[in-house]
């Protein structure tokens, strides 16, 4: 008898050794020396001063922004609001290539499809695979107004996934006496130690509970960011490496010409600069240089996951007013209210109603509340007051009803 | 079987020579290829089959292996031969994972071929927009028929360890088959994200990742981990069955 249960002792065994060895391969890659301690300034100064130009690495973003999941074959090619919604509101990987600021790939790997941004020089393709199609963006070096990466916000419909790199300054420019920065414990991320540094906003009066920075503790370059929100346990948005070499890529990742058979697009930038240039739109991903709000990604809407309600019954858009009676919004900057986390931007409704009208399903996530319809999320609330007015801002309604209902 | 799988293929291109336009975006990815590159016909064949068609069948060789010898009464000779329990549940394990590589590549080269025959063959447009020269594209082909293959051996043991439970080959094929359809539904609900690393079927569509530029072996690697550990399990959950069972047929 003793000897049939002998041979079931595989069965037994090779579920433990597999479980042990899960388990344990976590634990290896801690028990590596710490980094030396730094002050939180020293850390952001490092961070602000790192040399890293070449690099090949994958990059993973989650987010749970409090928007419903979009069906996985939901279109994710097409323009505007929708796919920006499905950039920033569900998970991605890609693979991050760079050599130099002039020489950037950025590949998101979509199942059986892919996304690309090549940038070479003053040229920039963008391609994606599902529908074929390539953008070819030229003229870069001559046009200045949002700097070198500017280029890439042009195009909504393609706007790339933001690098870690590109998030962490943004947010590091916008720590200012609002914020307390600390250091927290040790992460490693992409198998390499980093520092992090946590910005906390002092006021209560926004929605961002607390943003990381992962600053790699060799070089200094931003690894990785992630942003809470009040009241969710997860983190409401992750991007960081989880692979990385800082060597340089092979000089042909970043030779493109589009294949036979794919539409091609041209757009110069230097003498046609395409409509959503315009910098009132809501910033595709990221608030524009300079602007005082926390960089907290898009707008993005939606209630608590509940079902979404009957189409039907959802009130008709609020009152467009005669756009006669509106100044060209390309003409008026945007009104912003407060500073720091609390800042409030006064977005033309014109503006955002163009957003609802492209994405249905924004349109269908705005519920009504008192002076105007609400698109929240767990990073962004946009409020569209029934007198046609939006207000935006990372900041809960109250503090948005507030700013509308001052004169 | 083999000639079923062959005719997948056959029958898209077929399908797609017969219309008109594919109109892009519609229809399983890359069935738009297909009339611009006659490679593709393979690609799409194999997306195709991977789901249902090549589950199906090797559940079905995989059920039968011992099972198959049990119904047919022919399972106590066999061991009556000096060669030994172990060895028998190696030999008809190692005929499951040929069937396997067979099964695959009988998809994926009559692609090719029917492929050829209707459509023109040119460089491959990658994922990526690069493109490939037609040698290279078939090596790719290739690689992704080596992909599908090791992604099927998990199943294949998982078959193999059901058919020693029963002496019904049938409820051993259907239970293998249900087995893979669990996995994949499994994969499809967010809910059960933690879950998900650890499904048979996870990595059965990343094959795609070696249609980017440059290839990327990440899932590769991580398939074959994945597959490696229910081989592991369920061979040994066979071995303990098998060698204690009492055979009566």
């Amino acid at each position: 008898m003793s000897r049939r249960w002998l041979r079931w002792l595989p069965a037994a065994v090779v579920p433990a050794v597999i479980g042990a060895a899960v388990v344990a391969a976590p634990l290896q890659a801690v028990s590596i020396g710490p980094l030396p301690e730094k002050t939180p300034a020293e850390v952001l100064a490092m961070a602000a001063n790192h040399q890293v130009r070449a690099l090949t690495g994958t990059v993973e973003q989650d987010s749970d922004l409090g928007l419903p999941q979009l069906p996985p074959g939901a279109p994710t090619s097409g323009p505007g609001a929708t796919t920006l919604l499905e950039l920033l509101g569900s998970s991605h990987t890609a693979r991050v290539y760079a050599d130099g600021p002039t020489k950037v790939r950025v590949q998101i790997l979509d199942q059986l499809a892919e996304r690309d941004l090549v940038r070479n020089g003053s040229e920039v393709w963008l391609y994606s695979s599902r529908d074929n199609t390539a953008t070819h963006v030229t003229g870069l070096d001559t046009f200045k107004p949002y700097g070198i990466r500017g280029g890439m916000k042009h195009d909504p419909g393609t706007h790339p996934m933001p690098t870690p790199e590109d998030i962490a300054k943004r947010l590091l420019a916008a720590a200012d006496p609002g914020t307390s920065v600390d250091l927290g414990p040790e992460v490693r991320l992409a198998e390499r130690s980093a520092y992090q540094l946590v910005l906390t906003p002092k006021t209560v009066n926004t929605l961002v509970a607390s943003v990381a920075v992962y600053v790699d503790g060799e070089t200094g370059m931003p690894l990785g960011t992630e942003v809470r929100a009040r009241g969710q346990q997860e983190p409401a948005f992750r991007v960081a490496f989880t692979e990385l070499s800082l060597v340089a890529p092979d000089a042909s990742i970043f030779q493109f010409t589009p294949p036979e058979g794919a539409t091609v697009k041209e757009i110069g930038l230097a003498n046609d600069l395409p409509a959503s240039t315009d910098p009132t739109l809501p910033a595709p991903g990221l608030p524009a240089p300079g602007a005082p709000a926390p960089a907290v990604p898009a707008p993005e809407p939606v209630p608590d996951p509940g079902p979404l309600p009957d189409p039907s019954q959802i009130p008709a858009p609020g009152p467009v007013p005669d756009p006669s009676h509106i100044p060209d919004p390309s003409h008026e900057r945007p009104k912003v209210t407060g500073s720091g986390w609390e800042a409030v931007v006064e977005v033309p409704a014109v503006a955002i109603q163009r957003v609802l009208d492209s994405t249905p399903l924004l349109a269908q996530a705005a519920v009504a509340v008192p002076g105007g319809r609400l698109l929240s999320t767990s990073l962004l609330n946009v409020l569209i007051t029934d007198d046609g007015r939006a207000f935006a801002g990372a900041v809960p309604l109250e503090r948005l009803q507030a700013v509308a209902a001052a004169p | 079987m083999l000639v079923a799988l062959a005719g997948i293929p056959v029958l898209i291109a077929l399908a797609v020579r017969l219309t008109s336009r594919v109109p892009s975006g519609r229809g399983p990815a890359f069935l738009d290829r297909i009339a611009e590159n006659g490679l593709f016909a393979a690609v799409t064949g194999l997306l195709v089959s991977i789901p249902l068609f090549l589950p199906l069948t090797v559940g079905v060789v995989a059920g039968d292996t011992i099972a198959g010898e049990a119904g047919l009464g022919t399972l106590k000779y066999l061991l009556a031969a000096p060669a030994g329990r172990v060895r028998l549940l190696l030999a008809k394990y190692v005929g499951a994972a040929v069937f396997c590589l067979s099964a695959v590549l009988a998809v994926a080269l009559s692609g090719m071929a029917i492929g050829a025959l209707l459509f023109p063959v040119r460089p491959v447009t990658l994922l990526s927009g690069d493109t490939v020269s037609v040698g290279e594209a078939m090596v790719r082909v290739l690689l992704i028929a080596g992909y599908i293959t090791v992604s099927l051996l998990g199943m294949a043991a998982v078959g193999l360890f059901l058919s020693t439970l029963t002496d019904v080959p049938v409820g051993a094929m259907a239970a293998t088959i249900v087995v893979a359809i669990v996995s994949q539904v499994l994969d499809n609900l967010p809910q059960l994200e933690w879950l998900h690393p650890w499904l048979l079927s996870h990595y059965w569509l990343g094959f795609a990742d070696l249609l980017r530029q440059p290839p990327s072996f990440d899932n590769f690697a991580s398939n074959a981990w994945l597959q490696l550990g229910y081989i592991a399990v369920f061979g040994a959950l066979a071995y303990g069955r098998f060698t204690t069972k009492d055979v009566l047929s």
